[in-house]
């Protein structure tokens, strides 16, 4: 019987929380595929056939052999998308996760700080966000090399800045809350503070803003793809796909579209999750649904 | 629903219609001087590359050259098939190994209506010889002194000989005496003696030039405006022309060929190019320093594969480092595919598991990357492997320069139709010392000889020092390129040029 | 509150001065030389150097940068490399075509992704809301350049109802507005929305339905002015990325604006097109966040800086 009840809970709970369930499906599906692409596909992501070049999808001209058709060098687009998988999903969430820390951390320093580390830290965020990331990017790479931990780095540097931003706006506002002040007249230091009070309300547009970076980050390996300052060829990503299909739009569109939509289909299950999460996480709103 | 923005060919037939019928009506009138140019209508071409001055001594671009034929005339013009033919310059004679004498054409006017004489010859080179600031004036540090002979003649004479002079005068167009007074002002609204007048540019954008009716070919030009536009991207390129918006493109990929067939008002004429696209190697390093390494590498690339798949036949094999047509050409023992061969070569030299980098220029030339990935895929069948490093331009360039790489994908449009500045360039030992590293005396005495005007003498030197580099397979040449244009139907006379100009001065529309 | 003002224009100012140090000194720290970029591959080492000399760039950097400050100051840019005009007259070349780009695609954003923001919220839960957040998340992750493409194949050379690139009239705005709008339109509704349904659960929002007050009322003005913080920072902050990253937007529409220019003035190192565009960029984008965080105090009275 207990078990039956148990059962039953869980079921309800994945069906009062669709959009974070659907976004965890998603999400996971697409990691699971990744990871396991060698059982998914028995096609090398790197070798040319040349024979097999610019294959339609099945159904719309191709043959089943290749499900998503080929690319300009003949190779299977389903496999080079399940391993190209690996190395976009592995950059963006690194990126994502560096970003957010460094936001973060950087955000609260300055607004509780205040004063001069305040100043300081957000004419440098200032400096830096005068510059397209771009040039940043070109800067960097043409100093210390192609490499994916540069890569990673390019990408964090252009995300902390909206972490700080937004985490400073929400903690000068909650700062001036009574609630705050009486924390403090009663003795509590400034990080319990912190960790008890204020982190927990920036949660939410944390897990937000972190939802949308990942997709600005698998974005923004594409454009640094563009500029050659991405993952260098023969080895797949999602960006670097993407840059390879821009001259084959006009007669093969499939080339550039799968990673699209596979990118779009990581986004949208990050940002569902994300927006479950912060659901879940913060009490408020769990009223409104009820 | 179809056209709601106005369409250029509507105005030009309804042009042609007026001037047709105004012809018709006044049948038995005195008709017009014949040849006389019945100009009508716009000329829109999109081309690949920017263009960044209008001066012709200040840029080494093919695209800018040839959108400023049309505003500036040259002393000399060069034809399709590489024959130099009459332009400002009725003749031209070497009265030794180191001078030239050309006579010029009369009754030639600038735009501004004054004439062109020798004035502006002597001008124009001591201005480009002298100026370090221009980028064209390296080309004529040779160049001793230029002399008026008169009002129509001009003699100059070079320090060592130049027998290339007149091929690198078909680029450099003729600028009247008065540029000089104020010359930033000048290329703003620059005055030539071409067949167009300048009307407007944007820098980078596109550039437009109307009719010059005192232009000195009778019946050219044969269209009242020109535009050329600069896009880059190649999608939207297309896409111009595909909607009718451009008349011509350049520049267009083989996999494009049959879009282009496909759309309606839309053709695609091919010429093979007089550029050879190659791969350079680090000849002062390890391990490709080893002309069996070298050989290996070579015999273990599938031109045929890439020409046949990859170009989709759009690409020639090459049977000489010089083009057909061109001084230097000649049919030397083609370079095969044998893998097997290669194999043999690197295991009796003792390479196992050799390693190589390749640096490319990001997006400088069309399909490299792809043709680079699958050579690298053919390396790999017989154990090299190589790695490929696709960098920014400027990075690129870097590289070659310090010597940190193995090979570089390079590409050389044998442009003046001449092949002595290659050679200069790349087989020298100044020439090359911040490239390929390359150094043979004896190559290099050939080069110097075949500097002279005479071209038979010209052409058993070249002949000689190609059978050398060939055989030491200094560079991997990997094919001829093949110019692919996308013209619409409404043009007439267009000619798919082999060094990728793009001139509309005797082209017309209906 | 004047003192307040005086020390953010004082801000301003010191990052202006750090944006055009540090653009001088990345842009000599390159790997990569200005005149081989200009020659040809074909010319002679002695060439690259004498014009290398010619451009100024072999003196040391600090008088490079003193005599860019001196002549800044008399409002010269310098002379482009590339084009050998002055730097500042290229540039300003290109403003009409990017401002219009920019206001054009900071309206469509504003326009769409606030009202997209607004209605998601309200309907929250609802397959409306669901259907918006597709829309935005689509917004948000489908290349530029794949979306400016498929535009001008659909609307440029398919239906032919707009130009398919180029600069000439209100037509050939639309679809790289659109094109560049989609991404900013996407985070802006979904940061909307997210604001929005915090806001509309505070005390003070349940007082106002409680005492009875229309709902519209409740919403657009009580909800929207205390939701509008986060969203002017991702719009402030959109406006530097709309500036200098329209690039693939720019490229795909063969639009000449300051974009495309400024990263082809990267490539191909020339550096005083590319201190011109960064330094009035970040006067810009630095002004425009001072007009922001001068509008966080008028809106929201709480926050006040130490």
């Amino acid at each position: 019987m207990a078990a039956r009840e148990d059962a039953g809970t869980r079921r309800r709970w994945g069906r009062r929380h669709p959009t974070m369930t659907i976004g965890g499906v998603l999400l996971g599906l697409v990691v699971v595929a990744s990871l396991f692409a060698p059982a998914i596909t028995s096609y090398d992501p790197i070798k040319p056939s040349f024979s097999q070049r610019l294959s339609p999808p099945w159904g719309l001209g191709g043959t089943r052999a290749h499900v998503l058709g080929t690319d300009n060098l003949g190779r299977d687009i389903l496999a080079r998308l399940l391993y190209g998988g690996r190395v976009s999903l592995a950059l963006a969430v690194a990126a994502v996760a560096i970003a957010g820390v460094v936001g973060v951390v950087v955000g609260l320093a300055a607004s509780w700080g205040g004063g001069k580390a305040d100043a300081v830290i957000m004419r440098v965020a200032d400096v830096q966000l005068a510059f397209p990331v771009i040039m940043l990017a070109i800067a960097i790479v043409a100093v210390v090399g192609t490499s994916p931990i540069t890569l990673v780095g390019v990408l964090a540097l252009s995300g902390w800045v909206l972490y700080a931003r937004t985490i400073r706006a929400h903690v000068l506002t909650i700062r001036g809350l009574d609630y705050i002040d009486a924390a403090a007249m009663l003795g509590a230091s400034d990080i319990r503070i912190i960790l008890r009070h204020v982190l927990p309300n920036t949660v939410a547009p944390i897990l937000v803003i972190g939802s949308s970076q990942f997709a600005t980050m698998v974005l923004l390996e594409s454009g640094l793809s563009f500029l050659g300052l991405g993952i260098q060829a023969p080895l797949p990503s999602w960006g670097s796909m993407l840059a390879e299909g821009r001259d084959y739009l006009s007669n093969a569109w499939w080339l550039a579209t799968a990673p699209g939509l596979m990118i779009a289909l990581v986004v949208l299950g990050a940002n569902l999750l994300g927006d479950g999460l912060r659901d879940l996480l913060d009490p408020t709103l769990r009223n409104v649904e009820g | 629903m179809r056209e709601q923005h106005p369409r250029p060919d509507h105005i030009g037939r309804r042009d042609f219609l007026a001037v047709s019928g105004a012809a018709l009506a006044l049948a038995g009138a005195p008709s017009l001087a014949a040849g006389q140019a019945k100009r009508s209508g716009e000329i829109a071409a999109g081309l690949s590359e920017r263009m960044l001055t209008l001066d012709p001594a200040n840029h080494y671009s093919i695209s800018t050259t040839s959108v400023l034929r049309h505003l500036f005339d040259p002393l000399i013009d060069v034809t399709n098939d590489s024959k130099f033919v009459p332009a400002l310059a009725e003749t031209w004679r070497p009265v030794n190994n180191t001078t030239w004498r050309f006579t010029l054409r009369k009754g030639v006017t600038f735009h501004d209506g004054t004439p062109f004489n020798a004035d502006s010859v002597v001008f124009t080179l001591r201005r480009v010889q002298s100026n370090s600031k221009l980028i064209k004036s390296f080309v004529y540090q040779d160049i001793e002194s230029v002399e008026k002979d008169g009002d129509y003649g001009v003699i100059v004479t070079s320090k060592r000989p130049f027998g290339s002079l007149p091929a690198h005068l078909t680029m450099l167009g003729m600028l009247p005496p008065g540029a000089g007074k104020n010359e930033e002002a000048f290329f703003q609204k620059p005055i030539g003696t071409g067949p167009f007048r300048f009307a407007s540019w944007t820098h980078g954008d596109q550039i437009a030039m109307t009719a010059n009716p005192t232009y000195w070919k009778p019946g050219i030009p044969k269209v009242e405006k020109v535009t050329f536009r600069f896009i880059p991207e190649l999608s939207t390129r297309t896409a111009a022309l595909r909607a009718g918006e451009l008349q011509v493109i350049d520049r267009v990929t083989p996999d494009l060929v049959e879009t282009l067939k496909g759309t309606r008002g839309v053709k695609v004429l091919d010429v093979p190019a007089i550029e050879a696209q190659r791969w350079i190697f680090q000849l002062g390093r390890e391990p490709v320093k080893d002309p069996r390494l070298r050989q290996a590498i070579s015999l273990a690339i599938d031109r045929g594969v890439i020409i046949k798949e990859l170009l989709r036949g759009y690409g020639r094999p090459v049977d000489s480092p010089v083009p057909p047509g061109l001084i230097g050409h000649m049919s030397l023992p083609p370079k095969v595919y044998d893998p097997e061969k290669a194999r043999q070569i690197l295991k009796q030299a003792g390479y196992s598991n050799v390693s190589v980098d390749i640096v490319l220029m990001k997006d400088f030339y069309p399909k490299q990357l792809e043709i680079t990935q699958a050579v690298a895929a053919m390396l790999g069948d017989v154990g090299i492997k190589l790695n490929i490093k696709n960098l920014e331009i400027a990075s690129a360039r870097e590289q070659r320069t310090a010597g940190t790489y193995d090979l570089f994908f390079s590409g050389w449009a044998h442009m003046p139709h001449d092949p002595d500045w290659y050679f200069g360039q790349w087989f020298t030992k100044a020439g090359s010392e911040k490239l390929t590293r390359y150094t043979n005396p004896k190559v290099e005495q050939l080069i110097a000889e075949g500097r002279v005007p005479d071209p038979k003498v010209r052409q058993a030197k070249y002949e000689e020092l190609e059978r050398i580099v060939w055989d030491e397979d200094a560079e991997i040449w990997l094919y001829y390129t093949v110019a692919i244009y996308g013209v619409s139907d409404r043009l007439r006379n267009f000619e798919a040029r082999r060094d990728y100009y793009v001139l509309l001065s005797d082209v017309s529309i209906v | 509150m004047k003192t307040y003002i005086l020390r953010r224009v004082a801000q301003s100012a010191l990052t202006l001065l750090g944006v055009s140090v540090l653009v001088f000194v990345i842009l000599r720290v390159l790997p990569g030389d200005p005149a081989r970029m200009l020659l040809p591959d074909g010319a002679p080492e002695s060439a690259v150097a004498e014009l290398n000399r010619q451009l100024g760039l072999r003196e040391p950097v600090i008088v490079q940068y003193g005599l860019f400050l001196r002549s800044v100051a008399h409002g010269d840019f310098g002379q482009s490399f590339q084009y050998r005009a002055p730097a500042l007259r290229v540039v300003l070349e290109r403003l009409p075509a990017t401002v219009q780009l920019t206001v054009a695609a900071m309206l469509v954003t504003i326009a769409a992704g606030v009202s997209l923001g607004i209605f998601t919220a309200v309907r929250r839960g609802t397959r409306y809301d669901v259907a918006g957040t597709i829309l935005a998340v689509l917004g948000q992750s489908l290349p530029n350049f794949w979306l400016g493409i498929m535009l001008i194949l659909l609307f440029g050379v398919a239906l032919r109802w707009l130009p398919t690139s180029g600069f000439a009239g209100w037509t050939s705005l639309v679809l790289p507005a659109v094109t560049l709008a989609a991404f900013p339109t996407a985070l802006v509704a979904r940061l909307t929305r997210s604001s929005m349904l915090e806001i509309l659960n505070r005390d003070f929002i349940r007082t106002g339905r409680a005492k009875g007050l229309a709902e519209r009322s409740v919403v657009l003005r009580h909800a929207l002015r205390n939701a509008a913080i986060p969203v002017l920072t991702v719009i402030g902050l959109q406006i530097g990325a709309l500036l200098g990253g329209a690039v693939i937007t720019e490229s795909v529409f063969a639009w000449p604006g300051m974009g495309k220019l400024i990263v082809d003035a990267i490539f191909f190192r020339d550096f005083p097109v590319v201190q011109t565009v960064l330094i009035l960029s970040a006067t810009v984008f630095v002004g425009i966040n001072l007009l922001v965080d001068l509008l966080y105090t008028i809106i929201d009275p709480r926050i006040r800086y130490s």
